[in-house]
């Protein structure tokens, strides 16, 4: 079974785009995620009590799923697979913030839930109802190949019939790189999968 | 008006990033979980952290918490009988 | 398949796997009531002699290396020197795998300044340039379930023939930032936990660090092959285990398509001892048709090694598998009416050829390993 790119998204600190066609841009004061949720017209009051890292990842989601009609159905078929260089850091040192002063030492359980990077994996599964393979990959610096060969090898695994893969990092720097992978017969759905593309898309979303 | 549960729905709005909750949509008496605000286990032990926070009441057990957010309204009369700050 | 070749385990309970077994064998725990400064409660916890792993590191060039890296960087030594590979070949791959790696640095740290020995592939690196080896090493992390995440990503590794040689390592050392996390969450246990008792009060933390080395099986091989790994997430909640256990329902269903449960010596589940989780195990387990065969749980001696968890509890299960022998999980002696489970009290004798080893974390994320012995041609195999 051959494998092609079937969408991809793009989010940093003050614009979205969706298969190289930009969504949204931010304007004027206030969070750019909170610009995007609203922008996108997304009902969903968890995504307030998300960290940035997975805000990010959820938005770039929503913007890969949004109008598929199979998007909540596919259970164990899609596999949700993140990479990132600074893994939760941004969450930690907040929460270390909660526990640095002896007089002022109240951790904070909200906080510390998202002390772990693979959670953003966890709030796309819970929106879309996905249970397949969750991973999370850090590594210094965005690595193509590595992404190309973890998100192959969850193909392995018999059940996975699609990879949500993703580059999300919101300590070093505020961005998120989305694609769906999916497995087809016949014309690729977009473009084929390998690191080249990978490389090729993601360079050009980033130049907007 | 009670003021101290006027601020209590401030607080707890705050701490639970309810972005899209006002205070007036809260009711005195209305649950704080099961229903309406969809809040979970970990808001729950938030709660805790606010408590022993903002008004020095320190809850060992957890389970006391579910007696006690039953609502803002029973919130702060526990608050006024057993504050230290 | 990939051929297990050797191993080592660092924790509270010894520096060499052959220590730690014979500790479990013993009924040892290795948890304590312990203190950190600027942590108003105590914990109980299982933490690795840091006197010791300086001296036992002895011999090894010392550089900045952390806590952390040291006990890796030992554990690996050993496993190598075990297997008879060398480590600097770039035929060899590095798996990495830690849930907070030294996040103990942001102690004290200026806001908003950097540390690069924070990011845990920088540890990743220490480890794996500490013994010349070319490659970049994977680094996972996959909240509790890292250890087993790492083992399936080195079985596809090696299936893949993307390398010869897979060296997994699972570290973790405690912290106030762990400490307290899990004190606010109010998951910890007073006394040593008891994983799948009635009266269970929660878990307890610990340290190790714990290192595989696999290679690809080919014809012939005998001893312990990893055969299969899948993870499969809840889609429930983020930190809360599944209320039907879906997602560990579904991994264990995945690995043991085609599996007889007559053929499963054990199940070593992750029984961390907190209500929600034995719970949601025994759930899973009877979905699956599990609930005879005899489970147990590792924590009460180990306490739960997070990042580690994964490979300490698989080397553990699989000197017992070599061994034919089920562990008495400990801790555990009022059978929880609701949801039965054949929970080993007294460690017995198996012949049997399998072991499944399950994890479940953060995330909602639940893995199953399946391990089989392979037995010598002239061993008594009573299958």
């Amino acid at each position: 079974m051959k494998r092609g790119i079937a969408r991809y998204s793009y989010i940093n600190d003050h614009r979205a785009s969706l298969d190289g066609k930009t969504i949204a841009t931010a304007r004027g004061e206030g969070c750019f995620l909170t610009t995007l949720y609203r922008a996108l017209k997304i009902d969903y009051p968890r995504f307030f009590k998300m960290d940035n890292l997975s805000k990010l990842g959820f938005l770039a989601s929503e913007l890969i799923l949004e109008g598929d009609e199979r998007r909540y159905s596919r259970g164990e078929e899609v596999a949700i697979i993140c990479f990132n260089r600074g893994s939760s850091l941004e969450s930690d040192t907040r929460y270390q913030a909660t526990i640095q002063e002896q007089e002022d030492y109240f951790p904070s359980p909200s906080l510390f839930v998202y002390t772990l990077p693979n959670i953003v994996a966890a709030e796309i599964a819970i929106r879309n109802k996905i249970h397949g393979e969750t991973a999370f990959y850090l590594q210094e610096h965005f690595d193509a190949r590595a992404l190309f060969e973890r998100v192959s090898e969850a193909f392995e695994d018999a059940g996975t019939r699609a990879v949500l893969a993703a580059w999300i990092e919101s300590f070093d720097a505020r961005e998120a790189f989305m694609t769906r992978v999916e497995e087809y017969d016949g014309e690729p759905p977009l473009f084929p999968f390998s690191g080249d593309t990978i490389v090729k898309l993601l360079n050009k979303s980033r130049n907007g | 008006m009670d003021e101290l549960i006027v601020n209590l729905k401030k607080e707890i709005i705050e701490v639970l990033n309810l972005e899209e909750v006002k205070p007036e949509d809260i009711a005195d008496d209305a649950p704080l979980f099961g229903e309406g605000l969809g809040l979970d286990s970990i808001d729950a032990l938030e709660l805790i952290v606010l408590m022993e926070k903002n008004y020095g009441i320190k809850l060992t057990d957890p389970s006391q918490g579910r007696e006690l957010f039953k609502s803002t309204r029973v919130m702060a009369d526990y608050i006024r009988e057993n504050r230290k700050k | 398949m990939i051929a297990w070749i050797g191993d080592n385990i660092i924790s509270s309970l010894g520096f060499t796997t052959g220590e730690n077994y014979q500790a479990v064998l013993a009924g040892r725990s290795g948890t304590r009531l312990r203190e950190y400064a600027g942590l108003p409660e105590s914990f109980m916890a299982s933490l690795i002699d840091r006197e010791r792993l300086e001296s036992e590191c002895a011999g090894i060039p010392a550089g900045k290396e952390s806590p952390l890296e040291k006990a890796a960087i030992l554990s690996a030594t050993r496993a190598a020197t075990e297997a008879g590979i060398d480590l600097s070949s770039p035929r060899v791959q590095f798996f990495f795998s830690s849930t907070k790696g030294n996040v103990a640095l942001l102690d004290g740290l200026a806001p908003g300044s950097r540390r690069e020995e924070i990011y845990p592939w920088h540890s990743a690196r220490i480890v794996s340039r500490h013994f010349g080896n070319p490659n970049e090493p994977v680094v996972i992390s996959n909240a509790c379930i890292s250890g087993a995440s790492a083992q399936v990503a080195a079985l596809r590794a090696l299936e893949a023939g993307r390398c010869d040689h897979a060296a997994v390592i699972g570290a973790e050392m405690l912290s106030r930032f762990i400490v307290s996390g899990f004190q606010c969450l109010k998951a910890l246990s007073p006394e040593t936990c008891r994983p799948f008792d009635a009266n269970r009060t929660g878990l307890n933390l610990g340290e190790a660090a714990a290192t595989v080395i696999y290679k690809r099986a080919s014809q012939g091989d005998r001893g312990i092959m990893l055969a299969r790994g899948v993870t499969r997430n809840d889609a429930n909640h983020i930190s809360g285990p599944s209320r039907t256990g879906e997602g560990c329902f579904l991994a264990l269903k995945a690995t043991l398509d085609g599996i007889d449960p007559g053929e499963i010596a054990f199940v070593n589940a992750h029984g961390t001892a907190t209500p929600y989780n034995d719970r949601m195990e025994a759930i899973a387990l009877a979905r699956a048709g599990l609930n005879n065969v005899p489970v147990n749980s590792l924590k009460g001696y180990f306490g739960h090694a997070l990042g580690a968890a994964g490979v300490l509890e698989s080397i553990i299960s699989t000197r017992a598998l070599m061994e034919k022998w089920v562990i008495a999980s400990k801790g555990f002696e009022t059978r929880e009416e609701e949801y039965p489970l054949n929970v080993t009290k007294q460690g017995a004798r198996t012949g049997k050829p399998y072991c499944v080893k399950m994890l479940s974390g953060f995330g909602g994320c639940n893995a199953v390993l399946l391990f089989k012995r392979v037995d010598d041609e002239t061993g008594d195999r009573e299958i």
